[in-house]
């Protein structure tokens, strides 16, 4: 089974009090391996695969469809940022942003708690060979909580 | 040289997989399987244009040029409506009877079934099914001559609707919800959660970008996607895309987004099925009812 990541405490106080949707966001979001599901939970660091997601802290989750590892030669994958005046779109295996859409749950989280964590369940769906079955699914570089009236 | 009957001009309805012609795509598939690699109208020629080793597909919001150069863009729809376009022509050349259909994941038949059974029986006729699996060219670590699935229980395909709102102790967003949507970039993001979602419930090669488009049945699962957009469309606006999106070019394809917005304007549209019915445009009631 594949390594959950639980993020830093967030302080529940400064999200808007009165938010119609609020959503968790992924930023820097590493795709370039197995094609996994990202169950996302909330103030539930010991969730698992195991978990229900019919569990009040269980807030939706998100799915990577994997680049399926590095099938050329070595450098083929690696991210480099594009030049200015590069006309070709970013490279492929850019890291990316999930947005999971978590209304009720943050409304249970707020009310529940004056701080949240973020843990994120991974559970492989799709492999190949090239990658096999990694334990660090899911690399991101920020989680944000964001609110909208 | 062998002269060829003239092409159909009309526009095409695309239809579900239950209303098309299965006999004919399973011709033309073959057909195209059949072909070596490096002929331009082979299987394996259109499905590297995905992934391996061309890689000319776009997934996944928050890509783009850098900073400062334009803002963050994300082409997945666009991108595949134009593959999907030279795709469809291209299996018309090999049979003019061959639409490539949508698969409805969302439909009772596909969460008491799975994959639709035109795409899941191993033989026909004695020969390999063309709609169960296609040829794979040579891949390193790969050893497969042609695409396996190991998809998922049906039940945990996409829904079309749920009991309460957002989904909750859902994985995903029913298509209802996303349809409701009013941002495209937010539609987009969505949707391609659920795509991704199903590609992980194929498995097989369908499972990771590199492979996936050798897998048959995974036209039929952009064809549902380009359908989704296409709804979305009627709701929200055919032109209803960030201004800084239109003039992008969909490469290798010479397409802007732009030219992709208005599906009747690529010479198609979709029929409606029993299990979600799509909006009909007036134009395209129009031209049924004529017909």
């Amino acid at each position: 089974m594949a390594n959950l990541v639980t993020s830093a405490p967030i302080p529940t106080a400064s999200l808007d009090a009165e938010f119609t949707r609020a959503d968790i966001e992924f930023h820097g979001l590493d795709h370039s391996g197995a094609t996994y599901e990202g169950r996302v939970f909330l103030n539930r660091a010991d969730a698992s695969e195991q978990t229900p997601r019919d569990v009040p802290e269980y807030a939706g989750s998100y799915f990577v469809f994997g680049h399926g590892g590095c099938l050329g030669d070595p450098g083929h994958c690696d991210a480099t940022p594009r030049r200015f005046y590069d006309p070709r779109s970013a490279h492929p295996l850019t890291p990316i942003v999930k947005v999971v859409i978590a209304t009720a749950a943050l409304r249970r989280a707020k009310a529940g708690s004056d701080q949240l964590t973020v843990t994120v369940v991974p559970v492989l769906l799709a492999t190949n060979k090239a990658v096999g079955e990694p334990q660090d699914l899911v690399l991101y570089e920020q989680v944000r909580i964001v609110t909208y009236r | 040289m062998e002269q060829s009957a003239p092409a159909s001009n009309a526009i095409v309805l695309r239809p579900s997989v239950e209303q098309s012609n299965i006999a004919a795509l399973r011709d033309a598939y073959a057909k195209m399987q059949a072909l070596k690699a490096a002929d331009n109208r082979s299987w394996i020629y259109w499905a590297e244009y995905h992934g391996f080793d061309r890689y000319d597909c776009w997934h996944h919001a928050g890509t783009g040029p850098p900073p400062g150069r334009d803002y963050p863009y994300d082409l997945f729809l666009p991108w595949h409506r134009a593959y999907l376009q030279y795709f469809e022509h291209v299996v018309r050349d090999q049979n003019a009877e061959a639409i490539p259909p949508w698969w409805d994941w969302t439909s009772a038949a596909s969460h008491a079934e799975g994959i639709p059974k035109a795409y899941e029986e191993s033989e026909v006729d004695g020969a390999p099914n063309p709609l169960a699996g296609g040829p794979m060219p040579k891949i390193p670590k790969e050893d497969v001559e042609r695409t396996t699935r190991s998809h998922g229980a049906p039940a945990e395909l996409p829904k079309l609707s749920s009991p309460t709102p957002e989904s909750e102790g859902e994985p995903l967003p029913s298509v209802e919800s996303l349809l409701a949507l009013t941002s495209y970039v937010d539609f987009s993001r969505q949707l391609q959660n659920i795509h991704d979602a199903v590609h992980g419930w194929v498995g097989g090669q369908m499972g990771v970008i590199a492979t996936a488009a050798f897998d048959p049945i995974f036209w039929a699962h952009h064809t549902m996607i380009d359908r989704l957009w296409y709804q979305w469309q009627l709701l929200h606006g055919v032109n209803n895309i960030p201004p800084n999106y239109s003039e992008k070019v969909l490469a290798p394809f010479g397409l802007t987004v732009e030219q992709v917005l208005d599906v009747r304007a690529l010479g198609y549209d979709y029929a409606s099925s029993s299990a979600s019915a799509t909006p009909v445009p007036a134009v395209a009631a129009q031209a049924a009812s004529a017909s």
